[in-house]
């Protein structure tokens, strides 16, 4: 017994910095928001009990309905296009190749610096002069140029593969040694064109798409609710760039656990590249899918940095996110605060970052096990 | 393909390994190039970010790569520049004794007569609401500007709006010299005014800064900047025109400190309170060790939006009145109340407690024989066996202490010194954005992603291991 006592005082002792911590800072700090979305608590005066009166107006607010759907679109596109491309990435970066770890690095390094840093990086290129635009100019000039190499491209490797049957060689289509010799011989002819000046770069006017000041919003064919606003979509390209990395990274790791065998066999039953990614791929790494949508989606749902440092470069209603609308309803700046209030809209971010969660559980189980 | 007729032979056996030879070279090529485009893909916009803040201004349009900044014969004038100015070669200056020539060229079609340019030393306040506080030296109330006198002419020919015109080529030398005695003052600024539109600047000694009213005036910040001042004009300038109102301090370096404060405080106690907690959540047999873990698992899961709102209520009251025992009334505008807020997180918790498990209970039991008691055996014996998950937990709270914006942004509000360098860029941002001063903006984000980028290349291994502890979360 006064071992067990010993172990027990010891446990807690051991316990006590992180009990104290969780304590006042997690779970206090949550009944006490729980309490907080019953009040109408504004910082100054003492709380009173109104019951379910914040939950009732929140969904009479504007902006609250704004925040929610834009909350929404974000999660719903950002983490469907970034797991999506990051389990495409990985599954083209799975090789055991030389130098893997210079590249692995590269990629996760947009991942390791802060939100904010990045953030600023890509408002200063939406820029109305900034490098987006710039690109899409040159990439509009450049179309000719892009045409003439990609049909060059298609014709040199058609040509090759044919011959190459012809000798009875087993040559498919995207035959990566033929496909060498056509990249650089279709280069070659493109630089011949323009050299000659067969072919040039169109004259375009510069590109100047509004990325920030806008209240467009897109795709315009989409009805009203399934569009986004343009700035939306500007942090959202943004967000999917920053985290892409991380998750190909988790992907990678799950992927080189596939043995190579499963491939060889089924390219030797004549599976295709693609075939190969949607039957062998996506069900070994199952798991890892259902721990990136998870983190995905918390992450997105609980978006809120790139709101506050977009800032009054945009405009706030086709930007606000949830956490954006919480934080600015605690902290209004020459308004009373509204912590009853914002308490609520919290205590309802919660249980919907919850119960999507749980809700993608059961359909990739389902999924799964199909 | 049942169309193409077959009229030879199957290749021979050595044919057809060598044409399997080729794929796997070709295809070994492509995956390079591959992941050459994507590492181009994911650090070209941080590599074009460093590069842009080089320059003048950021929002060139059309943006170049190749910038002022980056050759070597404008290294070589700025350092010659900056020794004339205040023996200082590299980070320039202009201060008494100083001697300051500088060349400008003009093209003059023919038929004008050229004439030297006016040059006027202007008294130009660096920008911005940050730097208001300063009391500024000017380089105008010290300087006495030698009259251009014309150097060379060349005859030549100039392609102006696709016609090669004929004209000449004429050079001007000014000095411009320190008068008496006095302080040695940063930046040297000149407006060189041709004395009209026909006379076309060509070059200078350094490029101007700007050329401004349709190319008549080429206007220079400085022209005794020393080669670090000319290259990192931007970030000599983040340190000094971001002041602080009350202090002076540069904010930048303030900003910094904090930084480093908070990380560092909270990679301490993290450390030690995370293997604590995990070590007796591994290790020891009590009653409640099930509902605390099932706490630390509840805790992960609850938004920040939720937590705050209390959090800074408490902070506010110096948690409950405890740090008035330390003179503190309130924890808000504090560094200490962000670290005491955030002492240990119950994912750190929950990784320690994970890797704890991982450890065999022999060696311990061991120990225990040569009668040690608990805190010994977790400090002598199992602690430094824990090296590699402290290693990647120690990563994972500098980042992410480094790089939190939402908690600091809460508690951390007035004066701007005690701000940390994320919320510290948005004040950047604020206020530099309005102008279009990215060039400040970019410096800033650049240098405060510096710490982390370097910890990234020398700790890989470490940061790499934490993104497999994340995975180990489900």
């Amino acid at each position: 017994m006064g071992v067990r006592r010993r172990e027990f005082a010891a446990a807690y002792l051991f316990l006590a910095p992180f009990l104290l911590t969780l304590g006042i800072f997690f779970l206090f700090a949550t009944a006490r928001a729980v309490y907080f979305s019953f009040t109408n608590y504004d910082l100054f005066n003492a709380p009173t009990w109104v019951g379910l009166r914040n939950y009732d107006e929140l969904f009479r607010d504007d902006m609250f309905l704004t925040a929610l759907r834009n909350s929404l679109v974000f999660a719903a596109v950002v983490t469907t296009v970034q797991t999506f491309g990051a389990l495409v990435m990985a599954s083209v970066l799975n090789q055991r190749i030389r130098g893997l770890g210079f590249f692995r690095a590269a990629f996760y390094m947009p991942s390791v610096t802060s939100s904010v840093v990045i953030t600023l990086i890509f408002l200063w290129m939406y820029q109305r002069r900034g490098l987006f635009n710039y690109l899409t100019t040159q990439f509009l000039a450049n179309l000719p140029l892009l045409a003439v190499f990609l049909l060059a491209v298609v014709a040199l490797q058609a040509g090759q593969v044919l011959y190459e049957r012809a000798r009875r060689l087993p040559a498919r289509w995207t035959d990566p040694a033929l496909l060498v010799v056509s990249l650089l011989l279709a280069a070659g002819i493109t630089w011949g064109l323009v050299f000659s000046g067969i072919v040039s770069p169109r004259d375009v006017r510069p590109v100047e798409f509004v990325w920030l000041q806008t209240r467009q919003e897109v795709p315009a064919v989409f009805p009203g609710f399934l569009r986004a606003p343009v700035p939306l979509v500007a942090i959202m390209l943004q967000n999917v760039f920053t985290t892409i990395p991380t998750f190909m990274l988790m992907f990678l790791a799950a992927l080189q656990d596939v043995p190579a065998a499963h491939y060889e066999a089924a390219a030797l039953d004549g599976a295709t590249p693609v075939q190969q990614f949607f039957y062998i791929t996506i069900p070994a790494v199952q798991p890892v899918t259902f721990l990136v949508v998870t983190l995905g989606l918390i992450g997105t749902l609980q978006m809120f940095d790139q709101v506050a440092i977009f800032g009054n470069a945009v405009p706030l209603k086709s930007v606000i996110t949830l956490a954006y609308f919480i934080y600015n309803r605690m902290f209004p700046g020459a308004q009373l605060p509204e912590v009853g209030f914002a308490s609520a809209a919290a205590m309802f971010l919660a249980a919907l970052t919850l119960v999507i969660v749980l809700l993608q559980r059961l359909f990739i189980r389902s999924e799964g096990t199909r | 393909m049942s169309v193409v007729p077959i009229r030879r032979e199957a290749p021979a056996k050595v044919a057809l390994e060598r044409w399997e030879a080729r794929r796997r070279w070709a295809r070994a090529g492509i995956v390079y190039v591959v992941m050459l485009l994507f590492s181009l893909l994911f650090l070209g916009p941080l590599l074009f970010a460093a590069l842009s803040s080089l320059k003048n201004d950021p929002l060139e349009y059309p943006p170049r790569i190749a910038i002022p900044q980056l050759s070597p014969a404008n290294w070589a004038a700025a350092a010659r520049l900056g020794r004339a100015g205040a023996h200082a070669p590299l980070w320039g200056g202009f201060g008494p004794g100083a001697d300051v020539p500088f060349e400008l060229t003009y093209f003059v079609p023919d038929g004008t007569e050229p004439a030297p340019p006016a040059v006027t030393v202007p008294r130009r306040r660096p920008g911005g609401e940050l730097a208001a506080a300063q009391n500024i030296e000017y380089a105008a109330d010290h300087a006495a500007v030698v009259p251009p006198t014309e150097i060379g002419r060349r005859a030549g020919t100039r392609s102006v709006r696709g016609k090669a015109v004929p004209g000449v080529f004429v050079s001007y030398r000014l000095r411009v010299r320190y008068r008496g005695d006095g302080p040695t003052v940063d930046r040297l600024p000149i407006d060189v005014q041709a004395p009209s539109r026909r006379q076309a600047f060509v070059g200078s000694t350094l490029p101007p800064t700007r050329l401004e009213r349709l190319g008549l005036v080429a206007s220079y910040d400085n022209i005794a900047p020393g080669v670090l001042g000319y290259v990192f004009t931007n970030y000599r300038r983040v340190f000094q025109q971001a002041r602080s109102v009350t202090t002076g301090r540069s904010l930048f370096l303030s900003w910094t400190a904090s930084s480093f404060v908070i990380a560092i405080a909270k990679v301490l106690s993290t450390l030690l309170f995370a293997s604590m907690a995990g070590y007796a959540l591994a290790r020891l047999r009590f009653p409640g060790r099930n509902l605390i873990f099932v706490l630390v698992l509840f805790a992960q899961m609850i938004p920040v939006q939720v937590i705050f709102i209390s959090n800074y209520l408490v902070l506010k009251g110096g948690i409950f009145g405890l740090s008035r025992l330390w003179g503190q009334a309130t924890l808000l505008n504090s560094l200490s109340g962000v670290v005491l807020s955030g002492l240990v997180g119950a994912g750190a918790v929950f990784i320690m407690k994970q890797f704890f498990e991982t450890i065999p209970r022999e060696i311990e039991e061991a120990a225990m024989i040569d009668g040690t008691n608990q805190w010994q055996r977790y400090w002598r014996v199992v602690l430094p066996m824990a090296r590699p998950a402290l290693g990647a937990l120690t990563i994972l709270t500098f980042q992410g202490a480094w790089n939190d914006f939402f908690w600091p942004l809460v508690v951390l509000t007035t004066p701007e010194d005690i701000k940390t360098l994320p919320i510290g860029l948005l004040t950047f941002r604020n206020v530099y954005g309005a102008t279009g001063d990215w060039g400040l903006i970019l410096s800033g984000a650049v240098m405060s992603a510096l710490p982390i980028i370097v910890l990234f290349v020398v700790f890989q291994r470490y940061f790499l291991e934490g993104v497999s502890y994340g995975g180990t979360k489900e």
